[in-house]
């Protein structure tokens, strides 16, 4: 931006960049507690995630709600429009994230009242590369950096096979002792919100490509 | 359907009879000794509408005028390089400007309406050009096109003076498209226009736009915007000459402009 011919709208957009962060940082830190109760047994650690999701559910709509006053109040073109459109998704996804980390913790809780706990398996390994992704999608998006977002939308395929492993093997345990059933459903439900989680990381990853160079393209297929 | 004082085939045609209406090849415009605008290469569309944005002096009204020689009313004003339409050069020396004129209406800035009755504001152009047909029926056509009858059809005679600034402007459209008109420019129609009258001129161009090719200068990036299926970008280079810097659809100007230039200036960081 060679001046500022829109100082007042340049802040709202860098207020809005730095809430979206907030925001993101925030959603990380219930995948990864989330998963930390779990795999440190914590039940206090899970039930402040869960009860945490209320303040991240109303930061979202603070946000959203932030978009659509720009929309309507500065009639945003071309760079801010994109901006503002793809703040407006990844506040969703972030969202979703969060939730995924609240029902992680939830599920955890529930399994704790099973009378035949089970092994973890690759759930923690599932665990690390879906945050991981998460960590790169918010650093690309921080830095509008097209590459690192790219990446992390290549590193979805690996999401993907680390979590037919995990539940292949979650199901051959079931099968092998249909006393581990109940616990391995659980299991299962643990596995498939991290794999939601990675793939919420690809869409902000879009989201970064898009606001940086107006590409829309689905790479998370 | 070629009236013979244009029927002057040029050597290369361009494409001004297809999806092109007009054509500006290697255009210039020189008021006197200063370039106002240089080298333009640019494709209208035919039956769309496109807006020529760009800042204050980098030459949108100059390239607008060149379009129907309008510029050689202009003391000192002078075109070189081509302006084909219909596979004509417009400024071919055996061609009639006035024809061109008629061929190419205008619509300016300030509505501009004679001091004579409504009726006769828009029956004038198509008198002079020796119009044998039902005179209050063209009038009605046309009045009914510009989308001003229901509110003049009963003060036909009275001035045209008599009318709001939207309305004058709306007979200027209709008094515009009474003679047949291929081409219609524009030169920022709306802005002396309330936000409704506004609206109602933009919807009104899109209306016309089914049957005319439109051009049309606008300063309200918004307008541009919200009414043009392209839009051309001008700025001026360090000799203060308008050059076209980006021509393109209107959705992806407004989303996805390739020129720096362009943002800078549609996002209003304009330096
Ligand atoms: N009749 C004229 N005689 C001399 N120079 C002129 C004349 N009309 C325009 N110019 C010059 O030509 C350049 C382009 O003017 P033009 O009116 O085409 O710009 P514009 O883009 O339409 O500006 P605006 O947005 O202010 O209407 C300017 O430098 C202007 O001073
Ligand atoms: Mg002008």
């Amino acid at each position: 931006m060679p001046t500022s011919t829109r100082a007042h709208f340049d802040k709202a957009l860098q207020r809005l960049h730095e809430s979206v962060l907030q925001l993101g940082s925030r959603a990380r830190r219930a995948v990864a507690n989330g998963l930390a109760a779990l795999t440190d047994g914590d039940a206090e650690l899970a039930r402040e995630v869960i009860a945490t999701d209320v303040e991240i559910n109303r930061l979202r709509y603070d946000i959203e709600f932030e978009c659509y006053s720009l929309l309507a109040t500065e009639q945003p073109v071309a760079g801010d429009m994109r901006t503002i459109v793809a703040a407006l998704t990844v506040v969703g996804d972030l969202e979703r994230i969060a939730d995924h980390g609240k029902k992680v913790a939830r599920t955890y809780l529930r399994l704790l009242t099973d009378p035949r706990p089970m092994d973890l398996g690759e759930i923690p390994t599932l665990g690390a590369l879906s945050l991981s992704m998460l960590d790169r999608a918010l650093a690309a998006f921080a830095t509008h950096d097209v590459a690192t977002a790219e990446a992390v939308c290549r590193s979805d395929d690996q999401a993907d096979a680390q979590y037919k492993r995990t539940f292949n093997a979650i199901v051959a345990a079931m099968v092998e002792d249909p006393q581990r059933i109940s616990a391995g459903t659980h299991l299962l439900q643990i596995a498939h919100e991290l794999e939601r989680v990675a793939d919420r990381a690809t869409n902000v990853a879009e989201r970064v490509i898009y606001t940086v160079t107006g590409e829309l393209i689905e790479l998370n297929i | 359907m070629a009236l013979p004082s244009l029927a002057i085939p040029h050597r290369d045609a361009g494409d001004t009879n297809g999806v092109y209406a007009i054509e500006a090849r290697d255009l210039n415009v020189y008021y006197g000794n200063f370039r106002a605008v240089k080298d333009i290469n640019l494709k209208v569309h035919r039956r769309q509408i496109t807006a020529f944005i760009g800042p204050s002096g980098c030459g949108k009204s100059t390239l607008l005028r060149a379009f129907n020689r309008m510029n050689e009313l202009i003391p000192n004003a002078r075109a070189s390089g081509k302006v084909l339409f219909q596979g004509q050069n417009i400024y071919d020396p055996r061609v009639d400007p006035v024809e061109v004129r008629r061929r190419i209406g205008m619509v300016f800035q300030k509505p501009n309406p004679f001091p004579k009755s409504i009726y006769e504001n828009v029956a004038w152009g198509a008198r002079i050009n020796g119009y044998l047909g039902n005179m209050d029926a063209l009038v009605e056509q046309s009045l009914r096109r510009a989308a001003l009858w229901d509110e003049v059809k009963d003060k036909l005679h009275q001035s045209g003076l008599s009318l709001s600034g939207g309305q004058q402007q709306r007979l200027c459209i209709a008094r515009a498209i009474a003679v047949r008109p291929e081409i219609i420019l524009m030169d920022e129609p709306a802005s002396a226009l309330d936000p409704i009258a506004t609206l109602k001129i933009e919807e009104l161009m899109r209306e016309l736009s089914e049957e005319y090719t439109i051009i049309i200068v606008t300063h309200n990036m918004q307008q541009a915007a919200r009414v043009s299926d392209f839009t051309a970008f001008l700025l001026m280079d360090e000799d203060r000459a308008g050059v076209l810097v980006e021509y393109g659809p209107t959705r992806q100007i407004f989303t996805r402009p390739k020129d720096k230039r362009t943002e800078d200036y549609i996002t209003g960081r304009f330096g």
